[in-house]
């Protein structure tokens, strides 16, 4: 076959000709085609060839429909705990863990901990170390909203005994997607207290105070004013219509709703649903938001110029924020926070959006050491703390949340008190469920809801056909009770 | 070469015994000695089928038994038979993914063509100067990094800050939600498309011209025919294999078409107004990670590929013997 398309295309002078006789090679294939089907079909290697391969896809399928146990862990005394330990994990948060390495050979001295920092592809790598049940790191960093997806695969280190007395030092929005049928299987890192970044030289500007707005209703009518006052030129808050889901969710945690219910079944159907797309309904409606994709070049631009006065986002924002801006020779940006307005007056004023958990692969073959270093580095507060002070790190753990040693003032917010505010009614937030197939839902929902965006916001009820879209691709059952409720409320 | 194996095939089994039982051993002797005598050209061609089979038929081997499989990449595979099919029937979002491809291709594979042609007219021009400078520049954009197309583009359609909006407002039309809108979305791909495969497709057409020859246009000059009617009569009717031939990659481009919308669109957006084949699968394996249901998926669509393929080139032939009878 090699062989006679390069006869052929030799034959042709120009580039020109050689496309078109490819061409008509495609349309005369079929009888040469046929020549070499015979030839190929009767001659024994092709045969043993697919055999071969055949055999080959058994042995894949049968290696991976074997599983692994999960294995338990057991708690060693210090003295026994030695060995090296490789962490995978990325970006600033690998800096932090590497930073803190020195801290914990000093507290550990048998074990020695490698940090891999290439990110690149991580998710994809380990996935396939995973599957193939070689090569996965002894630790390795997961997303919060992934972690479930890759612990109901039975392939991650049961830590229910070394774990599962810290329960009741992590917020519950962080701990729930660590935990499966009661048994713990991740440990929470950081944390996404969510709050509003604002320029304070936009607010005084247009007289607008950031301490009366202590609900959405509020931050709306600042909004209207300061878009009025501005001519149009600033708007409230960036909000790409292709990324609508993240606010949604913020807006979600504090009406009380849920895309699955405790048993992982459909309840996005809800009231608390509605009255959460009523809020991005009334925003988009009075003009305030600025339509540019989450994190765009636009959206960057918006940090520096007046065009948008407020950020909406997770304590991990602020890093991204001080990369971007320049502060004056004090260190004083002139920008500052305020908390997350309630739905209703008196309501919650807090979320959770994002942070990563660190866990345990089932290969792994040294889980005391591995177990020792995220101890150190996640369950103690001198871990913790550390991280927090070199990296920003906002941790998960209460009682470095609560040390006196957070109550610092931050120069870059004008000497505001910032981790405080962030801390403030952090165990209140309401915990999402979270299933395997929680990043497949939150696709859904971002593309139900930047489609009811696209369309003008007429359908009043987006939420019962999701449910039903769910349902039907996820294959869970709908969450009986909350539906019939919504059913009502519509009517 | 091939003439001298081709004679050898034929003789060796001449010269075997021709006894009835033997025949079989014979046979399995002739292909294993064959395999010996010319093991140097097989070992010198034994690269490209090595990583063929590893790199090129195990993986869709591997996708075929996929199809009939639940699996996640990670928990056991799960047999389920004929139920992904069954399943795909009812794929609402499968249907809304075929009826984008549609539209994107005829939004602007049409366009793209005539441009392309007329373009490649224009450059094979006699009086043209710096003819190659003129081709590399329509053709540069094909050949620029995807990262850079998706933000200068990004800031191109952009409906606050596009430049695009801008130069409209200008001229006191309306801004366009070129990116946030179901209606725009799938104008703003085309646009991007256009632009990025008409000078790849020139190129197609500008060897296409060179291979028509001289003497065509000569003898219908000399029958008097106009510039026109040069091109309508002699031109057209010769670049027939071309034209099919581009209509045919960019179909096929436009149903696997990926990075175009997965850096404009977000993959999609808005809604699903711009998911297309090639990202719908995209999504179902390495978002959703439905590797079965993807490959039953895929392979669906490459057997309704391949056939229209082969349709559009069986109607390839009979009219280009039409043309030659």
């Amino acid at each position: 076959m090699k062989f006679d398309e390069e006869v052929d295309s030799e034959s042709a002078t120009t580039e020109g000709r050689s496309v078109i006789v490819r061409c008509d090679l495609a349309g005369n294939r079929s009888q040469r085609g046929d020549r070499i089907k015979v030839r190929a079909a009767s001659r024994p290697g092709f045969w043993t060839l697919l055999v071969v391969l055949s055999l080959v896809l058994c042995g894949c399928s049968s290696l991976t429909s074997a599983g692994k146990a999960k294995t338990p862990i057991a708690e060693l005394p210090a003295a026994q705990v030695a060995g090296h330990v490789t962490v995978w994990s990325w970006n600033i948060a690998a800096e932090s863990l590497n930073s803190i390495r020195p801290r914990f050979e000093a507290h550990d001295p048998k074990v020695h901990v490698i940090v891999d920092m290439t990110g690149a592809q991580m998710q994809m790598r380990l996935m396939l170390s995973i599957v193939a049940g070689v090569g996965a790191p002894d630790v390795s960093q997961l997303q919060n909203t992934d972690a479930p997806y890759y612990i109901a695969t039975g392939r991650l280190t049961d830590l229910t005994s070394v774990a599962g007395k810290y329960r009741a030092e992590f917020p519950a929005a962080v701990w729930n997607s660590c935990v499966l049928n009661g048994h713990v299987y991740a440990v929470p890192w950081d944390i996404g207290p969510c709050a509003i970044y604002y320029k304070r030289s936009i607010f005084r500007r247009y007289g607008i105070d950031p301490n009366q707005i202590d609900t959405w209703d509020r931050y709306i009518s600042a909004g209207s004013e300061i878009l009025a006052k501005s001519g149009g030129r600033t708007k409230m808050l960036p909000m790409g219509s292709n990324d609508l889901s993240t606010l949604f969710g913020i807006l979600l945690q504090q009406s009380g709703g849920q895309i699955f219910d405790g048993q992982g079944r459909i309840a996005i159907d809800s009231p608390q649903s509605l009255e959460a797309l009523d809020v991005l309904r009334k925003m988009r409606m009075a003009g305030i938001t600025s339509d540019v994709p989450t994190y765009s070049q636009e959206w960057m631009a918006g940090l520096t110029d007046d065009s948008v006065a407020t950020y909406p986002g997770a304590a991990w924002l602020s890093g991204m924020i001080k990369d971007s801006v320049t502060a004056g020779k004090d260190g004083n940006a002139d920008w500052g926070v305020f908390r997350l307005p309630a739905i209703e007056p008196g309501g919650l004023r807090v979320a959770n959006v994002g942070g990563s958990v660190l866990v345990i692969p089932a290969q792994c073959r040294n889980k005391p050491a591995a177990w020792a270093f995220i101890e150190y580095a996640l369950c103690s507060r001198e871990g913790q703390l550390a991280q927090y002070r070199g990296s920003g790190i906002f941790p998960a753990l209460l009682p470095a949340l609560h040390d006196p040693s957070m109550d610092v003032s931050d120069p870059f917010f004008d000497g505001q008190m910032v981790s405080n505010l962030f801390t403030t009614d952090i165990t209140k937030i309401t915990p999402l469920n979270k299933t395997a197939t929680w990043t497949e839902a939150n696709g859904y929902l971002n593309e139900a809801l930047s489609h009811w965006a696209a369309t003008g916001m007429t359908k009043e009820d987006i939420f019962k056909p999701l449910a039903q879209t769910m349902s039907r691709r996820l294959m869970v059952d709908l969450a009986p009770g909350v539906s019939n409720v919504s059913g009502a409320a519509v009517k | 070469m091939i003439e001298n194996k081709r004679q050898e095939l034929a003789v060796e089994p001449n010269t075997a015994p021709k006894t009835n039982g033997l025949t079989r051993g014979v046979r399995h002797a002739n292909w294993f000695s064959r395999y010996v005598r010319y093991r140097h050209f097989y070992l010198f061609i034994s690269p490209f089928f090595l990583l063929f089979a590893v790199f090129g038929l195990f993986p869709l081997l591997f996708s075929f038994c996929l199809s009939f499989v639940n699996w996640n990449g990670l928990t056991a595979m799960r047999w389920v038979g004929l139920q992904n099919f069954r399943l795909m029937l009812g794929d609402e979002m499968l249907g809304t993914a075929l009826w984008n491809t549609l539209i994107i291709g005829l939004l602007y594979i049409p366009p793209m063509l005539v441009m392309a042609f007329l373009l490649a007219q224009l450059l094979n021009a006699k009086w043209l100067q710096l003819k190659a400078f003129w081709r590399a520049a329509v053709f540069l954009p094909c050949v620029t990094p995807m990262v850079v197309i998706s933000i200068v583009f990004s800031l191109i359609f952009s409906s606050e800050k596009g430049i695009l909006n801008y130069v409209l407002s200008v001229i006191h039309i309306l801004p366009v939600p070129w990116l946030t809108s179901e209606q725009w979305s799938k104008t703003s791909i085309a646009i991007l498309v256009i632009w990025r495969w008409t000078g790849y497709n020139m190129i197609l057409m500008t060897a296409g011209l060179q291979g028509i020859p001289v003497e065509t246009y000569e003898a219908a000059a000399i029958d008097g025919a106009n510039s026109f009617q040069r091109m309508m009569n002699v031109t057209v009717p010769l670049m027939m294999p071309t034209f099919r031939f581009c209509i045919l990659l960019s179909l096929l481009g436009t149903m696997y078409m990926f990075d175009e919308i997965f850096v404009l669109t977000n993959g999609g957006g808005p809604g699903t107004s711009s998911l297309n084949v090639g990202m719908y699968l995209f999504d179902l394996a390495f978002q959703d990670f439905k590797f079965g249901y993807a490959s039953c998926v895929a392979y669906t669509i490459a057997a309704v590929v391949l056939i229209v393929t082969l349709a559009v080139n069986r109607l390839n032939r009979s009219q280009e013997k039409e043309f030659v009878s």
